[in-house]
Parts: structure tokens; sequence; C-alpha cells
């Protein structure tokens, strides 16, 4: 198999937007490719992930239509479906092309556009990614899921509410610096637990906004990458799933799925959870960002709270979480966000993150999370 | 000729009526909750539909006061996840319990709903 690169990355600002998810794609892309500084024709596939297209645009069929918006009506393309971590499992499948030389250029993208509909129809669409049967006819949301996971994390770890407020405050402050994120300004512990209950213990500041955008990546193989002025070499890319049902999972402080696709990744690479620097993961709530931490073996099981709460994954800390804003403040356009977290880390591995800059980052690491906790994926990056 | 695995609509039909049941594979015994052609444990094909008491106790519990469109009306509302004596685990609506008193740990007894004319667990006092 052949070595593989992000040679460019493009996102579009997050927020709300009034352009269609196949224009936030393409705006991405063309930044993506000014990035890499290639011509549109030397891209051979894309692999796109958009996830409720059907619902909020009445629009299937989105990745020739993404596309075509591009400019590149005649290569082939994909759209991949696993809910919040669709471009995710995209870059995977694009990392495969390239790794087996079936190509040498391709593009990985996502978008989303939500705001276009009222929060009770967006919230409706989310919950399809829950089973149809079993817990969407109960009114199960997405915040429910993670309520339920809060609930068992903090019967089994004393993990408090304070500390799940203390992952929403730093990933403002971090969003602060992130000219791109949706929300930009700090917020403190007071704001997030005096804020809104939507699934208790679940407030409105655990919860990541809806968004809208895009997001795009160039990959290359190693020939066409030592060519180019900075490529980021993925030394990993691994997927794990879970049962679908909640219900018939042992243990919901745990998600995992995480430690099946941290330990693929890991082993991929010939890293260790020691060997990170940086870390974008899947804060869809910031009970997740806890769970994820102690998934991927940064922390113990069951101190994923304290190390929010002493401030051990902050820009300066042992191991920077979310420097973007993470999903929280940067904004989850959820089509987009498994290639614009990868956009972070290949930004910060540059050393171009400016004020947000994890400093002597070598290695990162990204995680996206689909759904009710059913898909994974973690890929891990490394720069010469 | 293998028999067709239990349905899915086939299990709502029984907990509409008050019976809660699972599936146990004729080969090693396992519990699951259907639909599932292949057991996870050994692989066999071969299901038959057992009762389930319908006892069990709370996992982890929500209650949701923002809800999706189509249960917008009946927030704020409480959802728990249940692990039956039977060793299964299932979610469901939460009745007649106060949201206060919910807690893990706490014991429940399943009861059929209809919630928006669809057959749906859920769970009350004993």
């Amino acid at each position: 198999m052949r070595r593989v690169a992000v040679i460019g990355v493009g996102t579009t600002r997050f927020g709300k937007h009034d352009r269609t998810s196949a224009e936030l794609f393409a705006s991405a892309g063309a930044d993506a490719l000014a990035d890499a500084d290639l011509p549109a024709s030397r891209i051979q596939a894309l692999y796109y992930g958009n996830v409720v297209g059907g619902e909020t645009e009445k629009q299937l069929h989105t990745s020739p239509q993404a596309a075509s918006v591009l400019g590149l009506p005649s290569i082939p393309t994909t759209r991949f479906e696993t809910a919040c971590a669709s471009s995710h499992a995209a870059f995977r499948h694009a990392v495969m092309e390239v790794a087996s030389g079936a190509s040498d250029v391709v593009m990985v993208g996502g978008a989303e556009r939500v705001l276009n509909v009222p929060t009770p129809d967006s919230t409706e669409y989310f919950a399809y990614a829950s089973d149809a049967s079993w817990e969407q006819t109960l009114g199960l949301t997405f915040p429910g899921v993670f309520a339920l996971v809060a609930r068992a994390h903090m019967h089994k770890h004393g993990t408090t509410e304070a500390q799940m407020a203390a992952v929403a405050v730093k990933n403002h402050k971090h969003g602060a610096l992130n000219p791109k994120a949706q929300f930009q300004k700090e917020i403190t512990l007071e704001t997030v637990l005096s804020s809104a209950r939507v699934a208790d213990p679940l407030k409105l500041y655990d919860c990541c906004p809806f968004t809208d955008g895009g997001a795009a990546l160039v990959l290359a193989s190693e020939d066409v990458a030592r060519r180019t002025r900075r490529p980021i070499w993925v030394l990993a890319s691994a997927a794990a799933s879970d049962w679908m049902l909640l219900g018939d999972k042992r243990d919901l402080s745990r998600v995992p799925a995480t430690e099946r696709a941290a330990a693929a990744a890991y082993r991929q690479a010939g890293k260790r959870p020691e060997d990170v620097d940086v870390v974008e993961l899947h804060d869809c709530f910031t009970i997740a960002e806890i769970v994820a931490t102690e998934g991927l073996g940064l922390f113990e099981p069951g101190t994923g709270g304290l190390a929010a709460e002493k401030g051990w994954t902050s820009l300066g800390g042992k191991v920077p979480v979310n420097p973007s804003g993470g999903l929280k403040a940067k904004g989850h356009p959820i089509g987009a966000t498994g290639a614009a977290q990868i956009c972070e880390i290949v930004t910060q591995l540059r050393a171009e993150a400016g004020p947000r800059q994890v400093e002597g980052a070598r290695t990162g690491l990204t995680h996206t999370l689909g759904g009710n906790t059913a898909t994974v994926l973690v890929s891990l990056f490394g720069r010469d | 000729m293998t028999e067709p695995p239990p349905t899915l609509s086939s299990f709502f039909e029984r907990a509409r009526d008050g019976k809660l049941t699972a599936i146990k594979c004729d080969g090693c015994g396992a519990l699951a909750i259907p639909p599932r052609e292949l057991c996870a444990e050994c692989g066999q094909r071969r299901w038959s539909v057992v009762p389930l008491s319908g006892d069990g106790e709370i996992a982890s519990f929500t209650v949701i006061r923002i809800a999706p469109r189509g249960h917008a009306g009946d927030a704020p509302y409480a959802i728990a996840a249940v692990r039956l004596v039977e060793g299964v685990s299932l979610l469901g609506r939460v009745v007649d319990i106060p949201f206060d008193e919910l807690a893990i740990g706490r014991k429940v007894r399943f009861r059929p709903l209809r919630i928006h004319d669809v057959t749906a667990l859920g769970f009350g006092p004993l």
C-alpha cells in the first residue's frame, strides 16, 4: 500500500448560510484546490458526506450534484452516510483508493444545510439516525442519547455537571480564536449551568449547535505529495461499529466503537496515545468529549471529566483537544464535520493555526462519532 | 427448510397485547431483541420466541424537554434504558413515576404504550 498525504484543505465559515449544501461544498473544494496549488483537472474521484439533504433540501444524489457545482462533472463520485461521521468515513475510503494505487489525487468533502428549517424539524431529522422502531417511536433525541450516556457516566465515575460544563467553556475559549467558528465568544461555567434544560442532565450549552457549512480535502499519493509544499501524512484511518440499539450496549458510560477504532488506528500507525500532540474529537455534547478522551486512551476511564476541569485538554495543557473550538463552538454541519476536523489537524501540523496553534505539534488525531455511538472513525496524521 | 426468524412486527403485536418477548438462540441459548438473523454469539440462524417477565431496573434515564417535531406536544417526558431481569436491555418511556423519583437502579415494570398511534414500550412502577 502507498503512503497518502493531505495536500490541500478548505472550509467555509460555519454558521447560517443562504447557500445550498452543494454550493457550500464547492466553495470549500475550490479553496482546497487552491491550497494544494493543483488544477481541478487533477482530481480523479470525489468521496462525499451529506446526511439530511433528503429532508432539509429535498435533495438526494448529492455527490454528483456537489461535483457538478464545483465544476467537475465527469469524475466518479460517491456519497457516504454514517450519520455525523459521514465525511470521515468518506475520507477512510478515499485513503484506500489512493493507497491502493487506483488513483493518485482524490477529493474528500462534505456539506450540510439545516438552518433553513425550524429546530423541531432538524431535531426530528437528526433523530432518524437512531432506530426507527425501537427509539424514534419513544421520541428519543440526540441530546437524549447522550443524556443517557451522561447519567451512566456520572453514576459510575462521579462525573459532575460542572465538569461537563468545563468542556463547553474550554471549547468556546478555543472557538474565540477561530475566525471560521460559529461561536467566537467565551462563556462561563455559570452560562452553561444556568442554560435551559434540553435532555436532563444536558443543558443548551452542553450541546453543539445546528450548523450550515462545507469542508474539503485533497489527498495525494506520495509521488504527487512530495512535489507539494507541505504534505501532511495519513498515518492511519480506522473505523469501528457497535450495536445499533442503545439497549444492546452493555455499559452506557463507554463508547466501545471509539475504543476499537482507536486501537486499530494506533496499531496501523505504530503510535500510542501518549504520542498524540493535538486532537480534534467529536464533542457533539460535552459528555461525548469526556467519554472520547477516555476511549482514545488519552486519560484513564472515569477521569475525562477531571481532565477537562483541570485544563489538561486546553490549549497549553497536557494534550490540547479541539483547538478549533470543536463541534461545540466551531459548529457541526454534520456531513462536513469529519473533513473539517481533518482540515484543522492539517492546519495544526503545518503550524499555520495562528493564535490557536499547538506549539510543536507533530502527531495529530481526529475522532468522529456517528449517531447513537454505533459508528466511529479515528485517523492519525503526521508531518515530515 | 429454515424457519424465518420472528419478525419485528410480530414482536410489537405481542407487546401491544401486553406480552413482552425476546428471541432465544436454539444453538447457544443467547437472548436477543428482534430482528436478528444470525446469533452474534454462535452464528446459528434458528430462534424461538420466549416471554420476558417485563421486570427490570433503570440503567440510565433522561427527561426530554426539547422534542422532535413528531413528539413536540408530549414534552417533557422521561426515557429510560431498562435492564430486564433476564439480562437484555430495552429503552422505554417512563410513565407514572415523577421525574424527581427517577434513579439508576430503581425497579420498573413493562407497560405497553401507544404513542401517536404507534406501539411503543413503556415502563412504570411495580
